[in-house]
């Protein structure tokens, strides 16, 4: 069905990080709002992408936001940083999608309703790391990447689930012995995004515990996040719910603070 | 969300959190459609990757099950919970519990009339009298040794001795049950289970196009599980007569299980005893009985009247069938096949040894029967992806390899009704070696293809 020479291919079609984004990001990394507005200037998509993203209801502001020095000053480094990561995860998201019955709107909710619940979760965790709090962004990466998998096999892997319950994430895993998170990894090399983002998103998975206790927590928290999130009505109709394989045991011990901060009643 | 069905099971497996909003998201009118149409004879919901449910969230499936009940007259329910989930369905539904909850699968599969559990030691305890009488019952009539426990200490006591009891039974609860006549297949026999008083309604509960084809497909053996009928009157005497001797035309065996004769006339039994039907107290006498499963179960030719010839339009719909396994076992092996030749004729099986066969019929606008012919090695490869793991148990392999014929059934059904032509698929029958298959095919004329999967070979065979 999918073959390594395919997900090699894939893998390979990774365009680089542009430079614009890249030298954003690094003057982000040092705290430069100034300066990493001025350059970001310079990147028509990224202006557009990160207009939108303020304006969205879950960010709260009354007003529109426009300018990208006044976005970036709004969010905070370690915000802006994220959601340039987020930006550059959008970059690889297909223009139509087939398997998962997304469009550019919804997927950017989704970005955004990950990274806002990401922040409260960090809030809440204690923990003050850019990297860590953008490790979030990462974790669409894994969506788009069965979207470009498996948009073409639809029908297969809908007759293999008919007769047994296996998710995206296990085919694949079956079929070419590395899976979706793998792959988010490879691409979060090729990027040059920090090692513990890519850490934490495996983590994530639910199936490979982390041996650092730290990372294996911040996957716990992930991983309930996104099904949390992908358990949103939305997310439900565009079949993002059975993308990956729910793992219950995995997050149980921190289930009751889990729903104390997402208000969950 | 569509529910797996394996052996008359269907299961949902919601995922996260199960609200108001998300339920009815998760659950269409055509995917209870797709249910209320499906031949389960269970359906569960399990709840083992929900972390978080209300009473909203269950609604929309409760709902459902009613609907099932009503239509179907099946068993419904919850299954794979923990204590606090467990308390929480009482707490929501109090006194009106009308669907069942099984602590886990494998327990709401004891109370399946499944072939397969049978005979289990069980262990059970409820705090409800009524409750504990009513798992008892029903597990004693699907064929298993419940033991009770009155007390909750007792219950403690006796489940310390894990290792002798088959399953342990708690905080589990029975909704009104039901029945109605429904086929599974174990091995290569089918079972039909029937129950309450068989009159002349079975003329129109049985689905006797199913039945016909599963004759055609070369089942042999069907056995109806008549553990919970009362009565059977003439109408249904007449039928069985009936089906009996146009089943000996395919020299097609007919047994009843667990029949009592005490409200309905003994002279019947002898009736049915001359039209060929067999009768036997325990489904073990016969699923246990390897000689005899072979003997009553095993192929013959079929007789003569059996012979049609191959027409324009099964021919022309031809690649339908051939890409459909083309691409069923490519999918399921990651390799690529090759065509190597075609031909119109009898089937021609070169080299017989190490291969393993499945058959599947079709049926409705256009019948007939794909049969296909696995060399062992892809069998085993296209079965570890179902799997997980590769495995060299035959029985095993034979399982998995009639799941993945009824994948390339279900493909050439959804191929077929793109060009507006519908047609049912039987259960797929398998067999262990060449010989069985031939015993079914060998006078037919068919369109052979032969393929080969990465030097593999393999064979189709599409007859009538």
């Amino acid at each position: 069905m999918i073959t390594i020479k395919q997900i090699d291919s894939y893998i390979e079609k990774i365009p680089p990080s542009p430079k614009v984004l890249k030298e954003t990001l690094s003057l982000l990394n040092q705290g430069d709002l100034v300066k990493a507005a001025k350059v970001g200037k310079e990147d028509p998509a990224l202006n557009a992408y990160l207009k939108e993203l303020i304006n969205k209801p879950i960010y709260g502001f009354r007003n529109e936001v426009n300018d990208i020095s006044q976005i970036f000053g709004i969010l905070g480094v370690e915000k802006s940083q994220q959601a340039t990561y987020n930006y550059m995860i959008s970059l690889l998201s297909p223009s139509k999608w087939k398997l998962f019955k997304l469009n550019k709107s919804s997927f950017y909710d989704l970005q955004a309703q990950l990274s806002a619940n990401w922040q409260k979760i960090t809030e809440h965790l204690d923990i003050n790391d850019k990297d860590i709090q953008s490790a979030v962004s990462l974790l669409p990466a894994s969506i788009i990447v069965s979207e470009a998998l498996f948009c073409e096999k639809l029908e297969d892997v809908k007759l293999l689930r008919s007769v047994d319950e296996i998710d995206l994430n296990t085919i694949l895993q079956r079929l070419c012995k590395m899976d979706l998170f793998d792959i988010c990894q490879r691409i979060a090399q090729k990027w040059e995004m920090p090692e513990n983002i890519a850490a934490i998103i495996q983590a994530s998975s639910g199936v490979k515990p982390s041996q650092d206790e730290t990372i294996n927590t911040l996957g716990k928290w992930m991983h309930l996040l996104l099904f949390y999130t992908l358990s949103k009505p939305v997310f439900i109709e565009a079949q993002l719910n059975d993308f990956i394989d729910f793992q219950i045991e995995y997050v149980t011990d921190i289930y009751d603070d889990f729903s104390q901060l997402m208000e969950i009643v | 969300m569509r529910a797996v069905i394996k052996d008359g099971i269907g299961v949902f497996h919601p995922q996260g959190f199960l609200d108001g909003t998300s339920s009815a998201a998760l659950l269409s009118i055509e995917d209870i459609d797709a249910t209320l149409k499906s031949n389960a004879s269970m359906i569960l919901v399990s709840l083992k990757k929900v972390i978080f449910f209300n009473r909203n969230g269950l609604d929309s499936f409760v709902k459902m099950f009613q609907k099932l009940r009503i239509a179907n007259h099946i068993i419904v329910g919850f299954c794979d919970y923990d204590k606090k989930k467990y308390d929480a369905f009482k707490k929501f539904y109090d006194d009106d519990l009308s669907f069942s909850l099984f602590q886990t699968q494998k327990i709401a599969s004891l109370f399946s009339s499944s072939f397969k559990e049978k005979n289990k030691n069980v262990l059970l305890y409820s705090e409800d009298k009524s409750q504990r009488a009513a798992l008892a019952i029903e597990l004693h009539d699907n064929g298993h040794n419940p033991v009770v426990a009155q007390t909750e200490e007792e219950f403690l006591q006796k489940a310390e001795l894990k290792d002798a009891y088959d399953a342990i039974i708690e905080n589990t609860f029975l909704g009104q049950m039901g029945q109605k006549v429904a086929t599974r297949v174990t091995g290569n026999a089918i079972i039909y289970t029937v129950s309450s008083f068989l009159d002349a309604e079975i003329g129109s509960t049985f689905n006797i196009a199913y039945h016909n084809n599963s004759l055609n497909v070369g089942f042999r053996l069907f056995i109806f599980d008549a553990y919970k009928v009362v009565s059977m009157n003439i109408h249904a005497l007449n039928f069985f007569s009936k089906l009996a001797s146009s089943s000996a035309e395919y020299n097609a065996t007919i047994c009843f299980v667990g029949m009592s004769f005490s409200k309905t006339p003994i002279s019947f039994k002898e009736t049915l005893e001359d039209a060929g039907i067999m009768f036997f107290d325990q489904m073990d006498d016969i699923l246990q009985n390897k000689e005899l499963l072979d003997e009553l179960g095993a192929s013959s030719a079929a007789s003569g009247k059996n012979k049609r010839a191959l027409n324009k339009v099964l021919v022309t719909e031809l690649p339908n069938f051939i890409d459909a396994t083309v691409a069923t076992i490519e999918m399921m092996t990651n390799s690529k096949a090759t065509k190597d030749a075609a031909k119109v004729d009898k089937i021609e099986i070169a080299d017989k040894d190490d291969k393993i066969a499945s058959s599947i019929g079709f049926y409705g606008d256009i019948d007939g029967m794909v049969m296909l012919v696995f060399p062992l090695g892809i069998a085993k490869k296209a079965c570890e992806l179902l799997i997980g793991e590769s495995t060299d148990d035959k029985e095993m392999i034979l399982d998995t390899l009639a799941e993945l014929v009824n994948i390339v059934g279900g493909k050439v059904k959804t191929l077929l009704a793109d060009e507006h032509i519908s047609v049912d698929i039987t259960l797929p029958r398998t067999y262990h070696d060449v010989d069985g298959l031939l015993e079914v095919a060998e006078d037919k004329k068919g369109v052979q293809v032969d393929l080969s999967f990465d030097n593999d070979k393999f064979l189709f065979f599409l007859t009538r």
